[in-house]
């Protein structure tokens, strides 16, 4: 049934009533752009907080905290670390795929250098703890690694004597250094965007590209502190960054697992060597959370990141809102719609009756109707979807002109996928199509002759 | 069955009184419409427009119906016609009640046997002459589905017959009222129908224009092979039929009368 003739027929039919149809097209025009651009916002803001500040695919298990506060004191009254038989249970559990202990560093640290980037040495106090390199080895390869085996004792003298991943430790004194590897450190987004975003404007420091950072070189003094001092000689030990990971800790930095084990042991005692902070729990699937969240909630244990479910719930809520205005601005443009094909069927009421004069049936007629109408929510939502994509590049530049800079402030706050575009297209459509359905079949109802006499 | 073929059988021949031309003869013809006992009553309306009509025509047959405006002339041809579906009693077209028609079945009554031509020629302004005159070809289905090109030179072909040879491309709007009726002729001749129903065909054209449609009514019937029924008060016009029938208050009158 549908061809040229057809084709012909719905298009003159439309600029024959543009008038009409533009009308309608404006409630269809809003309702898309205003549906479109708050579920690319929504979507937007949902991706930013699931993958870069909640990743949802690790949990972190931690003991679960009984504090108490007695005057300016917090009394921790329960169990704050986890040892090995713990870990053996969280991996026990189904839905889980690995777990990984991380074991903060238990003395005082102070970092210092960063003379190539700041153009003056930095020494601050810093905190810092160990991960299992492999959980970041599927980001990072084999960047960051435990260095305790490759401890070598060549003399050396210089630090290109060394090789690439080592330095010489005591270069300078008389009887001549030691080659000693770097050890890798990661940092988490946080700090990047924390200086980027904050400090770096209070110091009046340069912005800082992350990836300009790779193979930054700085030393640490493990026991060290400009508050109190360990009772044993501190640890000097040179640090090499080796890369961003949000599996770093927020603030400070991360270590291989073994090295902060060596210092603890080395600094607190051999009983800190083996007691874990906490442990990331690596889930097989989004879809199995719930029940791995259920079972180590059963071990008297908690999971931290619970932010990321709450954060996840709160912006599906408000997209959802945001989203049924949209809906309900379209849902009144079609009802609009249902008034101008009313208003068009009962201008075109002898036409359609001549239609089924010359053969028409009642389907010819309802798909004509239909076809324009489904038509004009084609040309009026593809306007609408432009409304919001220019719309939305407008808040992208107004923000990165106006808004300062802020952590994961990102280069658009819009997803547009064309999966999103595709749906809300057929949303208008669709909506256009039903609206105009009562008035298609009100206007081939009757016989033809009733039409053509205008009864 | 055209009438030339009658030709070669002297027998079948009879002269017509009304028209003096050959006409085939009533053993050649077969009913093609037959009415028994329609009524029709317009919703509100006190009394009936049509009261129990009985009616026979045969194929080929030049069919005048003569009455006066609101004697129902233009009800009985939309009845034939399938425009009008609501009534009593039984419309029988080429053999077949249009009472157990469906919508498709009407529909292509509709666009294949029956060409309708109106008083108030019911053209479409925004399309031009020659896509006035295919419009049937949008809602044809079957073996009467034709390509763009086949349709094209259809309607040209029509428009040519019509004598608007050349104005396929003008606008209804541009036209006068005698060229209108021809195109709305011309559309209703697009599937070649074996009925054509012609309402008040003049009734909006001065004598001249009028008496250029007739003669082109009248050639038509000469050379194809349809039944033409058309309703008028225009004397011109029944005299053109073979058969004159008077309708008055909704009945058949006495064809011997003149026309009122």
């Amino acid at each position: 049934m549908i061809g040229r003739g057809w084709l012909r027929t719905v298009t003159a039919d439309l600029f024959r009533h543009w008038r009409h149809f533009a009308a309608a097209s404006v409630g269809i025009i809003l309702g898309v752009a205003a549906l479109t651009f708050f579920l690319a916002l929504g979507f937007k803001v949902r991706e930013l907080l699931l993958v870069e500040i909640f990743p949802a695919d690790h949990l972190e298990v931690a003991p679960k905290s009984a504090d108490i506060d007695l005057f300016a004191l917090r009394l921790d009254l329960g169990r704050d670390a986890l040892d090995a038989s713990v870990l053996t249970d969280l991996a026990s559990i189904e839905g889980v795929d690995a777990v990984y202990p991380k074991m903060r560093l238990t003395v005082p640290a102070l970092a210092s250098g960063g003379d190539s980037i700041f153009g003056s040495g930095l020494q601050t106090e810093i905190v810092a703890d160990g991960i299992d390199p492999m959980l970041v080895a599927d980001e990072l390869g084999g960047a960051f690694r435990e260095v305790g085996g490759e401890r070598a004792t060549t003399p050396c003298s210089r630090d290109e004597q060394c090789g690439e991943d080592f330095y010489c430790d005591g270069a300078r004194s008389f009887s001549g250094g030691m080659c000693r590897p770097y050890i890798p450190v990661l940092v988490s987004p946080y700090v990047v965007e924390l200086y980027n975003g904050a400090f770096r404007r209070a110091y009046g420091l340069p912005k800082i590209n992350p990836d300009s950072l790779m193979g930054l070189a700085f030393e640490m003094d493990f026991g060290a502190s400009t508050f109190r001092s360990s009772p044993l000689p501190p640890i000097r030990e040179r640090m090499r960054l080796a890369g961003v990971s949000d599996k770093a800790i927020p603030l400070g930095v991360t270590l291989p697992l073994g090295e902060v084990r060596r210092l603890n042991m080395a600094l607190d005692g051999p009983e800190s060597g083996e007691r874990y902070h906490s442990a990331v729990i690596e889930i097989r699937s989004k879809q199995s959370a719930p029940g791995v969240v259920d079972a180590i909630e059963a071990m008297g244990l908690e999971v931290r990141d619970r932010g990321a479910r709450r954060a996840a719930f709160a912006t599906a809520v408000i997209m959802v809102v945001l989203a049924l205005v949209g809906v309900v601005l379209i849902v009144v443009a079609a009802a609009h719609i249902m008034h101008v094909f009313y208003l068009v069927v009962m201008v075109r009421r002898r036409e359609i009756g001549l239609l089924r004069a010359v053969g028409a049936r009642r389907g010819d007629i309802h798909f004509l109707l239909v076809a324009e109408a489904a038509a004009v929510g084609m040309v009026a939502g593809m306007i609408g979807l432009a409304t919001a994509v220019a719309a939305g590049v407008a808040a992208d530049a107004f923000a990165a002109s106006r808004v300062p800079d802020f952590p994961f402030k990102p280069e658009s706050f819009f997803a547009f996928s064309p999966l999103l575009l595709a749906a809300v297209l057929t949303l208008a459509v669709v909506a256009c199509v039903i609206g105009a359905l009562p008035p298609a079949f009100r206007s081939a109802s009757g016989d033809p002759s009733e039409a053509l006499a205008g009864r | 069955m055209h009438p030339a073929s009658c030709i070669l059988h002297p027998a079948s021949f009879i002269l017509h009184p009304a028209s003096f031309i050959l006409r085939p003869c009533r053993a050649t013809l077969r009913p093609v419409i037959r009415l028994e006992g329609v009524r029709k009553r317009y919703p509100g309306a006190d009394t009936d427009v049509l009261r129990g009509l009985d009616l026979t025509i045969d194929s080929h047959d030049f069919v005048s119906i003569v009455g006066r405006s609101g004697s129902g002339k233009t009800t009985l041809l939309n009845l034939i016609g399938g425009l009008d579906t609501a009534y009593e009693g039984r419309v029988e077209v080429d053999g077949r009640n249009l009472r157990s028609f469906g919508d498709s079945e009407v529909s292509t009554l509709r666009n294949r046997t029956v060409g309708h031509v109106f008083q108030a020629y019911h053209l479409l302004d925004h399309l031009t002459c020659r896509e006035n005159v295919s419009i049937a070809s949008l809602f044809a289905r079957g073996e009467k589905r034709r390509d763009a090109a086949w349709v094209r030179r259809r309607a040209e072909e029509l428009l040519a017959t019509v004598g608007l040879d050349g104005g396929g491309g003008r606008r209804p709007s541009t036209l006068s009222g005698g060229e209108r009726q021809r195109v709305a002729l011309a559309r209703a001749l697009f599937h070649q129908p074996a009925i054509l129903l012609c309402d008040e065909p003049t009734g909006n054209l001065d004598l001249e224009t009028g008496r250029e449609i007739v003669g082109l009514l009248t050639e038509l019937h000469r050379n194809g092979d349809m039944t033409i029924i058309a309703a008028t008060h225009d004397e011109m016009i029944a005299a053109a039929g073979a058969q004159v029938l008077r309708l008055h208050d909704g009945r058949f009158g006495d064809p011997k009368r003149g026309v009122e």
